[in-house]
């Protein structure tokens, strides 16, 4: 990277939901996939960190991560979360980005339904709802989406849930599964959008390899802050090359419910 | 594989087996030497878990009968990582004290590779001539493999987060393990590692004796766990745990400021570590016993291998034997094949490291860190069935610490992609890093970036750490796997 990158004079202001409590899979990945590409573009950051009993105003982010943990530390952010609900509601109506992956898209639902044990209470700004499912969905996933900004592109990823999401009528889906399980399984749609809500069961982490995405996040959480907004662009042939590696698994491995057990001993 | 699936068994153990069973477990012990042999003969392998499985199909209690008939003592050494250099210690220092020892010591630890030390070592009759009979288990393949063995001694290392793609999360493989910890016979004990606070509260409700390891000083370590620590929280009431010291990952001295779960009391403890400074070894540890004060020194480097050492004394100790030749057995030691293994490769030197989860990639990054040479690397993960698919795990790895020292690094195997990118994200220049998918052609890059007389830091996954080694075994660098 060029050390001479011109400041723009913009921040962006990032709240870390629960960053120690749901990072299961390196989500943390999404932050610097953020970070970086803003650095590269003479855009500052500013990350504060919000743990359970703090109740801080949501609307003070341009950009809230919100993602996956197991069913333990599900059921303590489930709890926690409640009081945080007004404000993050608030947020989500004030256009405000987010991005939630697994269990903290899970949660971002009305409620999750373990396959054992208690129903966890979401907060609603997604119009959908979770209920455990016997088998697990462990493999590569790639969809299909079109945003006004991007056009038609492709998310790729890595699924690992036995939770199967039904949206209402309020949520659009993030986009249609090319391969891979996505929502439920059965009706061939992955994540949701509500605003600038977004939801997605894609791990790996999502953001990194899916630069176009990132950069979607970036931009509509600036504007709102800044009007309209041009990103300079980056030289992004390193993650168009894991983009396409990650793509090219998710279409092998098309139609296995776990990848693991489908993977040959050598490769 | 930790997935497959296993004839169900029908001769119970210590029942001799009639004539026709004799004659099916001779066959069976046969075929699989026969096996291995080849293996060995046509250079495809060591033939580590080929006996085992040939065995296995003619005889599907071969492991059952073999280890039921001896009188050896059984130890069973399984958790996320460590298990190789703890099974390596331990059998060392029975050796030490005139114990035969009869181990799976390459590594190959699903169930057919713990089948292969039945056939490797007993005679045709299924009878073993030896003393310690050591088994090192994947921790997914344990509810398989435990009740054919009947453990005298069952030593968990640790449990990190590791193959969530293949086991789901973190807590249904704790949960198998303290199931099968809680159907052990009184006579059997529990050796567990008492600064994992999860591991710590394993067999709660077993009948078996609990003995505690661990690390008991604040010479070393941080004040907060790593991002990569799993359980920071308490186990019993889901408070953050207050640590005084983290050794590694959510290894530490800790403390629920709530309930007040803490660790319990070691029988096994480093009470003093001091850890070299160059990365490279000997550690000078003091050990409390329930024999009095051993010091040891350990020539391999790092917190991680005093925590080895410290179990291999307690598993020792545990199965009744002398542990006064201990120092001495763990002075001899030399790393197992990709743990730091350092190869002279004409005038350039590889220091080859098997990495698989976060918490070994750390611990690798923080030693190679203190080496004073050069910093040019090879970083190669594939994805196969023993690599895992999902790798998402290397965001947890904190490449940054090492990130501003690293001269040039050639990414290999079938996830060279997503390193590479993993590496940009922390912000080492792209010219300095290259994609190369052919072994071959990536370590022979590699040693050209670190030029002559130079120094090379290869991090690999399992399946390419095999085969990069098989590459300098060709080149005359070092001996095939199953002769170390």
């Amino acid at each position: 990277m060029s050390n001479e990158v011109k400041d723009t004079g913009m921040v962006l202001k990032i709240g870390h939901l629960y960053p120690t409590l749901m990072s299961v899979a390196a989500d943390r990945g999404n932050l610097f996939s953020i970070e970086r590409r803003c650095k590269w573009r003479g855009i500052a950051t500013e990350v504060e960190q919000i743990f359970v009993k703090q109740t801080p105003d949501f609307t003070k982010y341009d950009l809230i991560l919100f993602h996956g943990g197991a069913d333990r530390e599900m059921e303590l952010a489930s709890r926690d979360i409640q009081a945080k609900a007004p404000s993050l509601q608030e947020a989500a109506e004030a256009n405000i980005v987010f991005l939630s992956v697994c269990a903290g898209y899970q949660l971002l639902g009305h409620y999750y339904k373990p396959f054992q044990g208690p129903e966890l209470k979401g907060v609603g700004l997604l119009d959908m709802h979770t209920e455990g499912g016997g088998t697990r969905f462990m493999t590569h996933m790639a969809l299909e989406c079109d945003f006004q900004e991007s056009g038609r592109m492709i998310l790729v990823g890595y699924e690992n849930h036995s939770g199967r999401t039904y949206l209402g009528d309020n949520a659009k889906p993030l986009g249609k599964v090319l391969a891979g399980w996505g929502n439920n399984g059965k009706d061939n749609y992955e994540g949701a959008v509500y605003k600038n809500v977004f939801g997605t069961y894609l791990h790996g982490p999502v953001l990194p390899k899916n630069p176009w995405f990132t950069d979607l996040l970036i931009q509509r959480a600036l504007e709102r802050r800044y009007g309209h907004v041009e990103l300079a662009p980056l030289d992004d042939a390193v993650e168009n090359a894991a983009h396409d590696a990650a793509l090219k698994l998710a279409q092998d491995f098309k139609g296995t419910v776990s990848a693991i057990d489908a993977t040959p001993w050598r490769r | 594989m930790a997935t497959e699936e296993i004839p169900e068994g029908n001769s119970s153990v210590g029942t001799a087996p009639s004539g026709f069973g004799r004659a099916r477990l001779a066959l069976a012990i046969s075929a699989g030497k026969l096996a291995g042999a080849s293996g060995r003969f046509f250079r495809i392998g060591g033939g580590t878990s080929l006996p085992g499985m040939i065995a296995r199909r003619i005889d599907p209690n071969v492991l059952k009968s073999v280890v039921g008939a001896s009188r050896a003592r059984k130890i069973v050494i399984t958790g996320s990582n460590g298990k190789t250099t703890t099974a390596r210690m331990t059998a060392i220092i029975a050796d030490f004290t005139g114990q035969r020892v009869s181990h799976n010591r390459t590594g190959s630890n699903m169930l057919q590779g713990v089948t292969s030390v039945a056939v490797n070592f007993a005679d045709m009759f299924g009878r073993l001539d030896s003393d310690v009979l050591l088994f090192e288990i994947d921790e997914g393949t344990i509810p398989l493999a435990v009740p054919e063995i009947q453990p005298d001694v069952v030593l968990i290392t640790n449990i990190f987060r590791d193959q969530l793609d293949r086991y789901g999360e973190l807590y249904s493989v704790a949960q198998a393990l303290n199931k099968m910890l809680e159907g052990l016979p009184e006579t059997s004990t529990i050796l567990l590692n008492g600064n994992d606070p999860q591991v710590a509260n394993f067999g709660q409700n077993a009948k078996a004796k609990r003995l505690f390891f661990g690390l008991e000083t604040t010479e070393i370590g941080t004040p907060v766990p790593e991002q990569s620590a799993d359980i920071i929280r308490c186990i019993h009431c889901q408070e953050d745990l207050h640590y005084e010291v983290a050794y590694m990952s959510h290894l530490g001295l800790y403390r629920c400021p709530n309930c007040g779960y803490t660790l319990p009391t070691l029988d096994f403890a480093a009470t003093s570590v001091q850890l070299s400074p160059d990365g490279e070894g000997p550690s000078h540890v003091k050990v409390r016993t329930p024999e009095g004060e051993i010091e040891l020194d350990i020539p391999l480097p790092g917190v991680h291998n005093v925590y080895n050492a410290v179990a291999a004394l307690g598993a020792t100790m545990a199965a009744g034997f002398d542990i006064s030749k201990a120092p001495a057995a763990i002075a001899s030691i030399r790393p197992a094949f990709g743990r730091l293994e350092k190869i002279q490769a004409g005038d350039q030197t590889i220091y080859l490291a098997f990495v698989k989860n976060p918490t070994s990639f750390n611990l690798m990054l923080r030693l190679i860190a203190q080496h004073s040479a050069e910093k040019h690397a090879l970083i190669v993960a594939s994805n196969t069935v023993v690599d895992g698919e999902d790798f998402a795990w290397l965001w947890d790895v904190d490449i940054e610490n090492i990130a501003p020292d690293i001269r040039d690094v050639v990414c290999s195997g079938g996830k060279a992609e997503e390193i590479a990118m993993r590496l940009k994200y922390a912000e080492i220049p792209t010219d300095k890093i290259s994609v190369i998918h052919e072994r071959e052609a990536a370590l022979d890059a590699a040693l050209k970036n670190a030029g002559p007389g130079g120094t090379l830091y290869i991090m690999a996954s399992y399946t390419p750490t095999h085969e990069l080694r098989r590459i300098m075994q060709k080149r005359g660098w070092v001996k095939h796997f199953w002769e170390e």
